[in-house]
């Protein structure tokens, strides 16, 4: 039966079927073959269901976050700060690009969206500092992926909700990782350009009077981190609530910025939506899919192979990782994760894992998928805000990151506490 | 076929902003919600309810919108290295599925609908609401959904058939693989034109 699900899913996904429809094809065909009761009969209570829960509205509103921002021309201000600040290391505005993704990922729930809002400022700077593109690029990418990691995140909400684990919990858990994240991807690019100095682009002219006049523009992205965060855990708001507040915020900071327009709410409107029915079409599916899986035994299957093949809750541990890399290369991070959260999840935490470490854990593997060849959305989205080239470039340039990336992957599994101190010490 | 695409798309784009009008609203009211139970120590209540329908509604109206502009995700791995008439009609291939589940969420909608409609069931909550309202709104988006999705499939399987594989690509194909494709469309073009050009 595993393998018989596995193979269709493979076909379906191979035929290049859009997931939607894939997940839910497979659901059904699962339904027909194995099931004794016609389980689709349960799929509009089902669909009105997802579609009603308040913790996935949180989606549309970080979607419409991202958007309002995007288009406040708050992000040009954070990398003229960031490069002040950050630009004097080896590798100069490389810094910026990775410093200015940490914090709009602090604000941002989506590493498309954080890729893309730095790429579209950042990418002018290549050739007229003339540093290494592909390194630059690269950089755009993988700074980008932090977007799912650094609260908010709409990917952590979504894995909160399939597998019932704490979201405020989750967010506290991503923070530190975040954080070491981003130092270690400054590190690769230190070492990349001592290696290479050639690599690391012009001087940027720098001053203390300029560092401390750009500085204000670092209060926009903060105090909404702060509002959004902070109302979590002062217990103001749940993480839909602040989602709401920070779109509200937003909205005031696009009107003060003197950017709002009603073509400028069109736009970030129709970009939401389109977003937000394309996510929701696949969470459908994939509950619909994953209650068939539970109800014919495949779950309980999957548990039972694990348990037999005597491999210890490391090992399988590690094996759980190394599939979801090779997978991370095939498939769309997103959707990847909701095929295969409910399947696995159970087991993880049955081999007496934390599903909150687990969760940032699966973070880490989707921000890898994320920039892995031949399918990473970052590298696509790097590779359309560049004016020409090829997106070998962007693979290329990426790749010292994804080794970056598998080190904290391997550092989170063996220092746990790295995500599970901060959720610890508030609780 | 092409004007009613056309229309098609245009009223899927006010489906989207109505539906991003009501996010905002329903935004407003949470916020407005937050600030009251904190001031006043009282909730007037009701902004989850009403954010779960808003949530359903607005997200189902977008849904055709989502196929139109091809924000539908596929996994295009094998895809791009496919012949260009393969691709579509794996294309008009993602379409029939894309309808058949359309189809069958609107059915199975249709029954929640009609089952609230006809026992007049009202929400467990302190309002109350009548369930069939935001209901059949959701239902009109599935409908409008599935319905796109026909149109799409008919246009798609037209063009494919009558060899109209640009067509395809332009209306249906995956839009990752879609700057693959131009070029190698591109390339099939040029070698066309030489294998006129010779004698």
């Amino acid at each position: 039966m595993i393998w018989v699900t596995v193979a269709m899913l493979m076909a379906l996904l191979a035929l290049s079927i859009p997931i939607a429809a894939a997940l839910a094809a497979l659901g059904l065909s699962l339904d027909y073959i194995y099931s004794w009761m016609p389980l689709r009969l349960a799929l509009g209570e089902m669909s009105w269901g997802v579609s009603t829960d308040f913790i996935l509205f949180a989606i549309p509103l970080f979607v419409l976050l991202g958007e309002l921002l995007l288009r406040s021309g708050i992000a040009e201000r954070m990398y003229a700060a960031m490069s002040q600040w950050l630009s004097w290391l080896p590798g100069g505005l490389m810094h910026s690009n990775i410093g200015t993704c940490t914090l709009f990922a602090a604000v941002s729930g989506s590493s498309v969206a954080t890729a893309a809002t730095i790429g579209t400022v950042a990418v002018g700077e290549i050739e007229r500092h003339g540093y290494n593109e592909r390194l630059f690029l690269g950089t755009i990418a993988a700074g980008g992926t932090l977007g799912i990691l650094i609260p908010p995140s709409i990917v952590m909400i979504v894995y909160g909700a399939l597998t019932e684990t704490s979201i405020p919990q989750l967010y506290l858990a991503g923070i530190i990782p975040g954080l070491v994240l981003a130092l270690l991807f400054m590190a690769t690019v230190v070492i990349a350009c001592l290696a290479r100095p050639g690599w690391g682009g012009d001087k940027i002219a720098v001053s203390w009077s300029m560092r401390w006049r750009t500085l204000p523009d670092l209060v926009p992205p903060l105090l909404i981190f702060v509002v959004v965060i902070g109302s979590i855990y002062t217990g103001l708001a749940t993480p839909t609530e602040s989602a709401a507040l920070g779109v509200l915020m937003a909205m005031a900071l696009a009107v003060w910025k003197r950017r709002m327009s009603w073509s400028m709410l069109r736009e970030s409107c129709e970009g939401t939506m389109r977003t937000t029915g394309m996510i929701m079409l696949i969470l459908i599916a994939a509950t619909f899919l994953s209650f068939v899986v539970t109800s014919v035994g495949i779950g309980q299957q999957v548990t039972q192979m694990i348990t037999e093949s005597g491999l210890t809750p490391v090992q399988t541990m590690w094996m759980i990782v190394g599939l979801y890399l090779v997978l991370g290369m095939f498939m769309e991070s997103l959707s990847m994760m909701i095929a295969t959260v409910p399947i696995i999840t159970p087991v993880v935490i049955g081999m007496g894992y934390d599903p909150v470490w687990f969760g940032v854990l699966m973070m880490l593997l989707l921000e890898t998928a994320l920039v892995t060849p031949p399918v990473g959305l970052n590298l696509f989205i790097v590779q359309g805000v560049r004016p020409r080239g090829q997106i070998r470039d962007v693979m290329i340039g990426s790749l010292p990151f994804v080794v970056t990336l598998l080190a904290m992957i391997v550092l989170l599994m063996l220092v746990p506490d790295l995500a599970l101190w901060l959720p610890r010490i508030a609780s | 076929m092409d004007r009613i695409l056309d229309l098609a798309h245009r009223l899927a784009r006010y489906g989207a902003w109505a539906g991003g009008a009501l996010v905002i609203f329903a935004a407003g009211v949470i916020g407005l919600d937050v600030v009251v139970r904190k001031l006043f120590v009282l909730s007037f209540g009701g902004a989850a309810e009403l954010s779960g329908y808003v949530l359903a509604i607005s997200s189902s109206w977008a849904l055709a919108l989502a196929l139109l502009d091809r924000a539908h995700i596929r996994i295009d791995s094998l895809y791009v290295h496919l012949p260009v008439r393969i691709c579509a009609a794996l294309d008009v291939l993602g379409l029939m599925v894309m309808l058949a589940f359309a189809g069958l969420l609107t059915w199975h909608g249709w029954h929640v609908f009609f089952q609230s409609f006809r026992l007049g069931s009202r929400a467990v909550t302190a309002i109350a609401t009548p369930l069939e309202y935001p209901q059949f709104l959701w239902l009109v988006g599935l409908a409008y959904f599935a319905l796109v999705t026909a149109l799409l499939l008919l246009r798609a399987a037209h063009a494919l058939l009558t060899g109209d594989v640009a067509t395809v690509q332009r209306i249906a194909g995956s839009r990752t693989g879609q700057q693959d494709l131009e070029e190698e469309l591109e390339n099939a073009r040029r070698r066309a034109e030489l294998a006129e050009g010779r004698p």
